[in-house]
């Protein structure tokens, strides 16, 4: 370890990350003439980079400091978060649906968790907005669960006979399937490529079809003079003494040396783990439980979207290996009655006919772990022609005790591990079971041989930093900027007050837009 | 798929680097292990095991290289690693591969007083049954369930993970950048 430190150059906007979330931050705030650097603890990495494997593919997951992990639906750290250029938008799915009115009223409407500082009809013009710059594929009229919002500008992709097959069982069951909302072209858009169905949206998307970070945002702010520096693990944010605000941070570059980055303002957009590591870990005298901490929820209502696979078997072709990984269909059926099932409580959605490749562990192979020998050989050819599948996401309550502490271990550059406890209750745990059992059912109405389902598992990270209307009930106010301290913001899913039960990265878009936009119309007294 | 594209895809299969003395090979690990190519992580024991435990759960494993992919992902730092294990919040690799394949062993010679590469496949079988369950006496090693679901995987992956794979399952492989070079 040298622990010779220097110090840069001041910059306007130093943004910690380069993932979804960094990305919008960084290309507005780069086109408005702010001076923006990013860090990013991985490497750097381009398009060409994102070899068409399974395998490959996992050089796109966290490669960071280990997160020591608790509880009966833990976070899957590791799975779910990324590393290096784009961080985990390189390799997600895409799939963007729109969080419902009732999701932001949890409190209010049903006196559980938490509400959010903002009504839905407050981020639907932001919602509209990066719908149109990214470029959405759907069918808004199909989906008759669609809360308000402008019409998609892309057509919906098209249906493949492994969603044809599956959608045939909801039918006979007088259920809804509408195509998902993607963050896909469907056609070229905005100098961007249409999809071509080959199912490697997991390995990453190298002709800039699925709008990662990559493929837009980043490019943007490079464009207009933004800075990524790699390989520059932000290991403490810095205050002044008086703790009213941020000063930039320390960080450990290529070389291991200790840097320090000055900066006017400051963004955490380092994921819903990292980011309350941090501040925890960057507490000081005038912060002693933590930075931007002084409400004590640093840290607390993590959440993971509760999900199940459901599996099975045709007697048709199925194709499973074309369209996108993260879907076909969806159906949000009965989304808007969170208390409709019998001691349960939750939304919940189903993404239907994900694209799948033999190996991972999503992959063909996964799906029935306990076959082995001359048997898995056999199974291997006939799923391959004809499983069709689709995967249960369920809203996660958000509970104070599900949260991110700092651990006694620490990583190679002295900074406490962040250690992760997430346990679903027994409302979470009836809303799965349900889903499985309906799961199962429309399996069987759409004609399935063998139907089966896969372990339950934790799909996005939430929570941790959340935002509020006051420091009594949240680190943050509704556009990321923390209560403590006025120029320093956090971005990304970690800012949810709760889950709802839709994938979380076109919300995180709209807020970062949301955000900045405030950020920068503020600037002259924030910074 | 055209007879270029389809030899193409034969050849490049999952390349990796290998060094023998000061040279660097770009190989499969089929290739590797047909060139008898030193392991540096695994010992002889170790690999023997592994071949083993790996061709009853997927057949195929051994001629694909188990050995040679695992030795080769266990000489890199984790965040290079193409190991699923990645994911699964094991912190150290080696010691996990290691004493599951002594553990297995064990349990082998204490059902069957053999080793696990002679018993008969019957047995393997069951012993595979056993550690899928995680019902072993006396284990010592990582949670047996995982590790028989660590190695399945890693089998999985040589065998139907490649271009070389898919075509065994007659799935078009269709990649935007295909796997033959080293990241
Ligand atoms: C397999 C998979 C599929 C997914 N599919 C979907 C989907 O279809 N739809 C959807 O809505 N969401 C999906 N997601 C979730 C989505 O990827 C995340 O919600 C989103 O990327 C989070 O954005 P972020 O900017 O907060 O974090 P990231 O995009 O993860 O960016 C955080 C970055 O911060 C860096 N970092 C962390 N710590 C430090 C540090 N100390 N110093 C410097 N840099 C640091 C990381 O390396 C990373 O690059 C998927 C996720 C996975 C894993
Ligand atoms: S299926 Fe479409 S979005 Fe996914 S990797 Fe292929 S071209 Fe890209």
């Amino acid at each position: 370890m040298n622990a010779k430190v220097t110090s840069r150059e001041k910059v306007d906007l130093l943004i910690v990350g380069s993932g979804a979330a960094a990305s919008v931050f960084a290309a507005k705030a780069a086109q408005a003439g702010k001076q923006v650097l990013m860090l990013e603890a991985g490497p750097a990495r381009g398009l060409q980079d994102l070899v068409s494997s399974q395998l490959w593919a996992r050089r796109l997951k966290w490669g960071g400091a280990p997160v020591e992990e608790e509880g009966n639906l833990t976070l899957g750290h590791n799975f779910n978060s990324g590393w290096g250029t784009g961080g985990s938008s390189m390799h997600h799915y895409g799939v963007w649906p729109r969080l419902h009115p009732g999701d932001f009223r949890l409190r209010t409407d049903h006196g559980k968790g938490l509400d959010w500082p903002l009504q839905y009809r407050e981020l639907r013009p932001y919602y509209d907005r990066i719908q149109e710059e990214v470029g959405l594929s759907g069918d808004a009229a199909a989906e008759k669960w669609r809360p308000p919002g402008s019409e998609y500008p892309l057509p919906a992709l098209p249906v493949f006979p492994q969603g044809q097959a599956i959608a045939a069982g909801f039918k006979a069951l007088g259920k809804h399937t509408a195509p998902i909302p993607l963050a896909i072209n469907s056609r070229p858009y905005k100098n961007r490529r249409a999809c071509i169905y080959d199912g490697w949206c997991d390995a990453g998307c190298p002709i800039g079809a699925l709008a990662n970070a990559q493929a837009l945002y980043l490019p943007q702010a490079r464009a207009a003079g933004g800075r990524i520096l790699h390989r520059a693990t932000v290991t403490r944010v810095l205050a002044n003494k008086k703790g009213n605000k941020v000063i930039g941070v320390e960080y450990r570059d290529a070389e291991d040396r200790q840097q320090v980055q000055l900066a006017d303002v400051v963004v955490l957009a380092a994921f819903a783990v990292q980011n309350p590591r941090l501040l925890l870990a960057s507490a000081n005298p005038a912060h002693p439980q933590g930075l931007a901490n002084s409400s004590g929820l640093v840290g607390r209502y993590m959440m993971t979207h509760p999900a199940t696979s459901i599996y099975g078997l045709f007697k048709q072709e199925t194709q499973p290996h074309l369209g996108p990984t993260g879907g076909q269909l969806i159906s949000q059926d009965g989304y808007d009655n969170k208390a409709a099932i019998k001691n349960a409580f939750g939304s919940y959605q189903w993404l239907i006919a994900n694209a799948l490749k033999p190996n991972d562990l999503l992959g063909i192979v996964n799906t029935r772990p306990d076959i082995f020998g001359r048997a898995l050989e056999a199974f291997m050819q006939r799923a391959s022609r004809s499983i069709g599948t689709m995967v249960f996401v369920g809203e996660d309550l958000p509970l104070a005790q599900n949260r991110i502490t700092l651990s006694q271990h620490k990583d190679q550059y002295g900074v406490p591990l962040a250690r992760a406890v997430h346990n679903i209750q027994a409302p979470t745990a009836a809303l799965c079971e349900h889903a499985v059992a309906e799961g199962t059912a429309v399996f069987k109405a759409a004609g399935a041989e063998q139907v089966w389902q896969g372990p339950r598992f934790g799909m996005h990270i939430m929570g941790g930093t959340v935002m509020g209307t006051s420091a009594d009930n949240s680190v943050t106010n509704r556009y990321g900027q923390c209560h403590d301290i006025d120029n320093l913001f956090i971005a990304g899913p970690g800012l949810f007050p709760s889950s709802g039960a839709v994938n979380p990265t076109f919300t995180l878009h709209a807020l970062g837009l949301l955000a900045v936009e405030f950020m920068l119309r503020e600037w002259g007294s924030i910074a | 798929m055209t007879t270029t594209r389809r030899s193409f895809i034969k050849s490049s299969g999952l390349a990796l680097s290998y060094t023998l003395g000061a040279q660097t090979l770009l190989l499969s690990p089929a290739a590797a292990r047909a060139k008898k190519l030193p392991l540096r992580r695994l010992d002889a024991a170790h690999a023997a095991s592994l071949e083993t435990l790996a061709e009853a759960l997927v057949p195929g494993a051994r001629e694909a290289g188990i050995s040679h992919y695992i030795d080769s992902q266990l000489q890199r730092e984790p965040e290079d690693s193409l190991l699923m294990i990645r994911y699964l919040g094991v912190a150290d690799h080696h010691t996990f591969y290691v004493d599951g394949l002594k553990s297995i062993e064990r349990q082998a010679k204490s059902r069957y007083r053999k080793s696990l590469a002679a018993l008969k496949s019957q047995q393997t079988d069951e012993l595979i049954g056993a550690l899928a369950a995680g019902e072993v006496e006396n284990w010592s090693g990582p949670p047996a369930g995982l590790f028989y679901f660590v190695v399945r995987a890693d089998a999985a992956d040589v065998v139907y993970g490649t271009p070389a794979g898919f075509e065994r399952l007659d799935i078009p492989y269709m990649p935007h950048i295909a796997p033959s070079r080293p990241w």
